[in-house]
């Protein structure tokens, strides 16, 4: 495998604030990386210094075997963005607005086909002032698309974004999966980088939380099947933990524990509620997303960082 | 693609973008057009310009020409350019192959489409109604200044974009410079009735020399209007504002970045 994004101890100060701290990662080819963290852990900074919008205070960092701040036009021609924040002009029809792009690059996909891809097909004789949030995002899919990139930066390309649409958006980048793109994707949704991204990065506060693939982040984060139900009443507790183990909580008539053996633990219950002819109602097996996982590690930085602007 | 063509095929996008902007072309077209029937209306018969007798009708076709070639140069063209930056607009152009120059190249472009139709349009009504007598002296004056005026105040548009935060500033600045340079500049009252110390004030702007080069090119026979003192401070003040432009020209809406 070759690395398309190489990143080594990078680091990036506004002013006397530091936000990156020295970071360090690769983006092999063909992959979906997500980059994921809390509005300023530094998301936007990385990617920037990626796209080659922003300088860099420290280390060393290569996009296509190119330091972005030399960036020069083959490269550009190499790389697709899509920006946080970009509000194309309402009064272009979605065709001309792609037409017009992809003549900005040297290689441009064809036109249609691109807009089809991100299924706006039905809209390419819109003007953009028409067109929904979900389908506008869409379309600055298809003008990061146009000039056929290698590598493709998306940054937060669902947020602000309906259910539905983020659903759709989902199903696009995972057809430029099997498309072979190497996609560089930041998010603020766990559900989004687990659902969509080969590896995760978790960035808390300028520095890298942890890493892998969604399957390595759930075993080294602890990631515990919850079982809970309401047994009928005059059940007793202790005799439930002295089979299930201490960990078994009982809260307002609702009976929860966690675990990683699901099966062995659901017999070991089942046998026990017959033995006891204790009925258990609404029972239910959880497999938290990494969202929990997420959210408590952003948690702990919020709460080292105290008030960040 | 070669970059000329991809210049020229961008601008022809941003004229189609004018054609379909309702607001643009009443700003840009009507509204001069409205000033126009207003003034004449209002100052029948003749007036004075540099001691002389002179048409009121052909005075304002020249005075709302340069009013034209403010609005649309600066007014206009610094609150499109402020707004594509706050859009992040400006931004994304930048991160694609294209050369940023050929954004700002057709922009300026539209502008000179832009006034040199109106402009023509104003003529036209001019010599139908105004006394307006059309002759090569005439159109050379009429070319060089709305050319010099025109490069004059793109550049100033240009320099202000740097310096303005937000579109909404800029919008109001565009406007409020080319009415009150117009009160001090001769181009909505002649100077014979203003004080003297108004006059020097409005002579240190461009506006007054592109208003006194096109009315000497509209007024006096057989003159083309073409000094050195207007020509000269028009090529000063666009030289500055290249100056200042090139120095302060920001491609991202102030505050981004900072997560």
């Amino acid at each position: 495998m070759t690395a398309v994004v190489e990143v080594e101890d990078l680091h990036k100060s506004y002013g006397q604030v530091e936000r990156l701290h020295g970071i360090s990662f690769q983006v092999q080819a063909g992959e979906i990386l997500g980059f994921l963290g809390v509005n300023g852990a530094g998301k936007t900074t990385t990617i920037e210094i990626l796209e080659g919008y922003r300088s860099r205070d420290g280390g060393r960092v290569s996009v296509l075997g190119t330091d972005p701040a030399r960036a020069n036009r083959q490269w550009r021609n190499r790389i697709g963005l899509v920006l946080q924040e970009c509000e194309l002009d309402p009064i272009y029809t979605v065709r001309e607005t792609v037409s017009m792009f992809a003549r900005y690059f040297k290689h441009p996909t064809d036109v249609q086909a691109t807009i089809d891809s991100v299924g706006l097909n039905e809209k390419s004789d819109d003007r953009i002032g028409r067109l929904s949030g979900g389908q506008k995002r869409r379309l600055d899919v298809a003008l990061g698309l146009v000039g056929d990139p290698e590598v493709l930066f998306l940054d937060e390309p669902t947020t602000g974004l309906d259910p539905v649409a983020r659903r759709e958006m989902w199903s696009m980048i995972e057809g430029l999966r099997s498309a072979g793109k190497t996609i560089f994707l930041t998010t603020h949704y766990m559900d989004e980088a687990e659902h969509l991204a080969d590896r995760i990065i978790i960035l808390r506060a300028g520095v890298i939380a942890a890493q892998g693939t969604p399957e390595e982040l759930s075993a080294t984060l602890g990631y515990h099947t919850e079982i809970t139900f309401e047994p009928s009443v005059g059940f007793d507790l202790e005799r439930l933990r002295a089979v299930l183990g201490a960990t078994v909580t009982l809260e307002a008539s609702v009976v929860r524990f966690k675990t990683n053996r699901v099966q062995d633990d659901m017999a070991v219950l089942l046998d026990w509620a017959r033995r006891e002819q204790v009925v258990l109602d609404k029972l239910q097996a959880i497999r938290p997303s990494l969202d929990d996982v997420f959210v408590q590690l952003a948690g702990e930085a919020t709460a080292a960082e105290g008030a960040t602007p | 693609m070669s970059d000329a063509g991809l210049a020229l095929t961008q601008t022809r996008y941003a004229l189609r973008g004018y054609t379909r902007d309702r607001s643009a072309l009443v700003f840009t077209a009507i509204f001069p057009l409205i000033l126009l029937l207003l003034f004449n209306a209002i100052f029948k018969g003749n007036t004075k310009f540099d001691g002389r007798n002179v048409a009121s009708g052909a005075y304002y076709t020249a005075s709302i020409i340069s009013y034209v070639i403010t609005l649309v140069s600066f007014g206009s063209l610094l609150s499109r350019i402020t707004t594509a930056r706050e859009r992040g607009l400006l931004k994304r152009f930048r991160g694609t192959p294209m050369p940023s120059w050929i954004y700002l190249v057709s922009e300026i472009g539209r502008t000179v489409v832009v006034v040199y139709v109106t402009v023509a349009l104003l003529v036209v009504v001019g010599a139908i109604f105004y006394h307006v007598h059309v002759s090569v002296h005439l159109l050379v004056g009429l070319v060089v200044y709305v050319a010099l005026g025109v490069s004059c105040f793109c550049s100033m548009a240009l320099a202000l974009a740097g310096v303005c935060k937000t579109a909404d500033a800029a919008s109001a600045i565009g406007p409020l410079a080319a009415t009150i340079l117009s009160f001090l500049s001769g181009v909505f009252i002649p100077t014979f009735l203003m004080p003297t110390w108004l006059i020097d004030i409005g002579k240190v702007f461009p506006l007054e020399h592109t208003a006194r080069g096109l009315q000497s090119a509209f007024l006096l026979k057989g003159s083309t209007g073409i000094n050195g003192l207007d020509i000269g401070v028009l090529i000063v003040w666009t030289a500055v504002a290249l100056l200042v432009a090139s120095r302060n020209f920001k491609w991202e809406k102030s505050g981004a970045g900072s997560t």
